[in-house]
């Protein structure tokens, strides 16, 4: 299988592509194909990984011009996975000269954040969002642990199943034209915190996300939901919040 | 100049637990070579011990645990651990972790393997990654520096005392020396000393080859856990809360094999008796494609499988094709955790004076020969927050470090390191990295014996002469990948050559720790810790005495 992949020394923008060839063997995901490539061929490649099992959320990239986990996805069957990214954006509709979209897996970095060098971008933005809105909840400092039913737990499972792997925030076309937007994940936070039957002072996590650099920038557009490799669907939240 | 009245190395759970403590009254910093959220604590599934039961008590945990070790843990330690359970788990609640509940809408336990009651606390199969999120939640919310993607390359000391690390800036690529009053190594596992393990791929043992070469020893080695359920072929976790909840082990000959080895506990045996149950299996040719047997939770049915184990289904799924409700999930025993690590007390206090170790890198030992599923959250939470409180205590005295080298010592690494990457050719990393892999999960393995361990050191001892002369093709500093790996190689060889020698050395088996040529535990002369430091080109090793107290040693039957 062929591998066509971005290539940025100093960071800021992609300067070229270079193609690549690998081994197929059963189970082979991106992220073997990528090891292989810096183990055997050209060790100046660059990208982050971990976990190699899709809980951790480090090793998220443009493949085949749909943001994914390196480590989920498959090298065998990449080319069936379809996604429909909806009003995409340069870094999803340039194509670069030569790319040969039928046989060769195009890995470029995660849009809608600098570049750091090859597959590394600058995550600043992204973490940055979750210190400014204060997602976390202060502990009321009693000795008893609350009681939560299953019922008020369920409404926030699909929340705090969130890796913040940012492949959202890579998706979206507000990120990429409106830098001051937190984003998807750290909207679903805060709405993760405002659904919590524990939390008290949870309209602070509501007033953080209706603020004029959260919600009201969400055209809807869903691209979060579409690429969210744990189910959270972002966007479902969003709109809630800007129902409330 | 960095410096720091803490520097705590690593940002898992312990880490993170650490710097929380002491936020408030200290200055205190956390060097991570990934961002927090991106530690192996992230990857735990199934849960959480605490005695929060009422039939249950820290007493029949603490006892629980001290068998589960094969006698072999530190009872003075355990018993800090289990009393600290409750505690540990309602603070994280408290920080807003989303536990699975009860109807009533208390905090769910659910069995694990070797516990007398339902004593693992959870939340669905996501155990680790709800608690590091929280937690991280908690040391942001305290204003906690990090020094994110820096890569520990040194301990320094001075009179004796340790004084500060060097540690590499990922991003640029530069090298710095880092001063404080106090090191905490919160480094985790070094599971990829093995090369079939459930560990995520930056889980090198950093902090414990470190300390090694500082000097500082490491203790109980040769006991590393193998997870009876790694899916085959990738080796990713499947929690033992998938039988917890009541899932079947089951050969080619559709067999309950488990009543064969463990008739009361059956699938709920302690890791180290499944792990081999499941490995003989295999190895007598009732295995699958001579290589796996089957995890089967199909009877469990839907629902039960979507509530409790979401996450295993996602993974089988997605690694593996296969739709754990309605069909077996392939499992083998692969690498999962290393009781042994830094030698120090249920404090964290090492052997080097400013030096503390805690969580899966130390080595206390509450653990002994064979961890609990659900133990190793807890240690990081419990001993997180006491070891914080030790080293607060120690810098509140002062102790002088002006005299600490961190420059000249940064001076030395970035000469090392330079002349690393000006090697115009030598040996590649990848080939003996994969070398060792192989070595270490056919040679030190479920089952070990004489000649296979020492041919195993001899080849170990081959890869380490061959890794002095590695080269990597190219040489840009930022964001050099390569030569972190390399770096890493280098320090899991070294533990590499640790685990297999005091593995050779224990003539008995034990818990994790099993000698085909030596089948019985021989408490006489083995019921110690095995302890190894390094001289000056030689590792000396001896024994020292368990902390028994609580609990009479006995046989182990399940």
């Amino acid at each position: 299988m062929l591998l066509r992949i971005a290539r940025s020394r100093e960071g800021a923008r992609i300067t070229h592509y270079d193609l690549y060839k690998v081994d197929l063997s059963r189970g082979l995901t991106v992220l073997d194909a990528i090891f292989q490539i810096q183990d055997n061929m050209d060790e100046s490649l660059s990208f982050r990984y971990s976990c190699r099992g899709a809980v951790c959320g480090t090793c998220a990239m443009l493949i085949d011009k749909v943001p994914r986990l390196a480590c989920r996805t498959q090298v065998a069957t990449v080319k069936d996975s379809k996604v429909d990214m909806r009003e995409p954006f340069a870094a999803i509709t340039d194509i670069p000269a030569g790319w040969d979209s039928d046989n060769e897996i195009l890995i470029e970095p995660l849009p809608n954040l600098p570049i750091l060098k090859d597959l590394v971008v600058d995550m600043t933005a992204f973490y940055d969002a979750l210190e400014t809105m204060k997602l976390w909840a202060e502990p009321p400092g009693s000795e008893e642990p609350r009681l939560q039913s299953p019922e008020e737990r369920e409404r926030i499972d699909r929340y705090v199943n969130c890796i913040m792997c940012a492949l959202c925030y890579g998706s979206c076309p507000v990120n990429n034209s409106k830098t001051e937007y937190v984003g998807p994940a750290a909207l679903a936070k805060a709405y993760r915190f405002y659904q919590d039957s524990r939390i008290n002072e949870r309209d602070r996590f509501l007033t953080s996300a209706k603020a004029p650099t959260g919600a009201p920038l969400c055209e809807l557009i869903m691209n979060c939901v579409r690429v969210c490799p744990k189910g959270v669907a972002p966007g479902g939240a969003i709109r809630k919040i800007k129902n409330l | 100049m960095y410096s720091h009245d803490i520097l705590v190395i690593g940002a898992g759970l312990s880490g993170l637990r650490i710097a929380i403590e002491v936020a408030k009254d200290v200055d205190v910093a956390i060097l991570s070579k990934v961002h927090p959220l991106r530690s192996h604590s992230v990857a735990a599934q199934g849960g959480m011990n605490a005695s929060l039961g009422e039939q249950d008590s820290w007493e029949a945990h603490a006892f629980d645990t001290v068998k589960g070790s094969d006698y072999l843990a530190d009872q003075d330690a355990v018993e800090v651990m289990a009393r600290g359970a409750p505690r540990a788990v309602i603070e994280n609640e408290q920080w807003g972790t989303a536990f699975s509940r009860t109807d009533d809408g208390k905090i769910a336990q659910r069995p694990f393997g070797g516990a007398m009651f339902p004593r693992t606390c959870y939340a669905a199969d996501r155990t680790g990654h709800n608690l590091l999120h929280t937690t991280f939640e908690q040391a942001s919310r305290l204003g906690v520096t990090f020094y994110h993607e820096w890569f520990l390359t040194s301990l320094v000391q001075s009179e004796g005392k340790a004084c500060g690390v060097t540690a590499i800036d990922i991003a640029t690529g530069e090298i710095h020396g880092i001063k404080a009053k106090a090191v905490v190594l919160a480094t985790g596992g070094f599971g990829r000393v093995y090369g079939y393990s459930t560990n995520a791929l930056i889980n090198t043992g950093d902090g414990a080859a470190v300390a090694l070469r500082a000097g500082v020893p490491l203790k109980d080695m040769e006991f590393v856990q193998f997870h009876p359920t790694t899916l085959y072929p990738s080796g990713i976790l499947i929690t033992e809360g998938a039988r917890g909840e009541g899932g079947y082990l089951l050969n080619t000959q559709g067999e309950r094999f488990m009543v064969e080895y463990a008739p009361k506990q059956m699938e709920l045996a302690p890791r180290d008796i499944v792990a081999r149950a499941i490995q003989t299996e295999i190895n007598q040719g009732r295995g699958f494609e001579d290589s796996y047997v089957h995890l089967d939770l199909t009877h469990l049915g839907r629902e039960k499988i979507m509530e409790r184990l979401p996450g295993i289904r996602d993974i089988s799924m997605f690694f593996a094709g296969v739709d754990p409700i309605v069909s077996p999930i392939p499992v083998r025993p692969g690498q999962h955790y290393s009781m042994g690590g830094i030698h120090c007390d249920k404090d964290g206090i090492t052997s080097l004076s400013g030096l503390y170790a805690v969580g899966e890198t130390a080595c206390m030992s509450v653990h002994g020969a064979n961890r609990l599923g659900g133990n190793s959250l807890l240690e990081t939470l419990v001993f997180g927050r006491l070891v914080g409180q030790k080293v607060k205590e120690y810098v509140s005295r002062d102790p002088d470090v002006n005299s600490c080298g961190v420059e000249q010592a940064a001076f030395e690494m970035r000469e090392r390191l330079q002349a690393i990457l000006l090697r115009e050719s030598g040996e590649s990393p990848a080939e003996i990295r994969a070398q060792l892999g192989e070595i270490m999960d056919n040679e030190v393995g479920v089952f070990r014996d004489q000649e296979t361990l020492e041919s195993a050191l001899k080849a170990i001892r081959f890869l380490k002469e061959r890794s002095e002369k590695i080269a990597l093709a190219r040489s840009d500093t930022r964001f050099n990948y390569s030569l972190i790996r390399a770096l890493e190689l280098e320090n899991t060889l070294d533990l590499a050559e640790v685990i297999t020698m005091t593995a050779l050395m224990r003539r008995e088996s034990r818990g994790a720790h099993w000698r085909t040529d030596y089948p019985e535990r021989d408490d006489e002369s083995f019921l110690k810790h095995s302890l190894v430091t390094l001289g000056d080109d030689y590792l000396k090793t001896e024994y020292i005495d368990v902390n028994l107290g609580m609990f009479e040693v006995k046989e182990r039957t399940y």
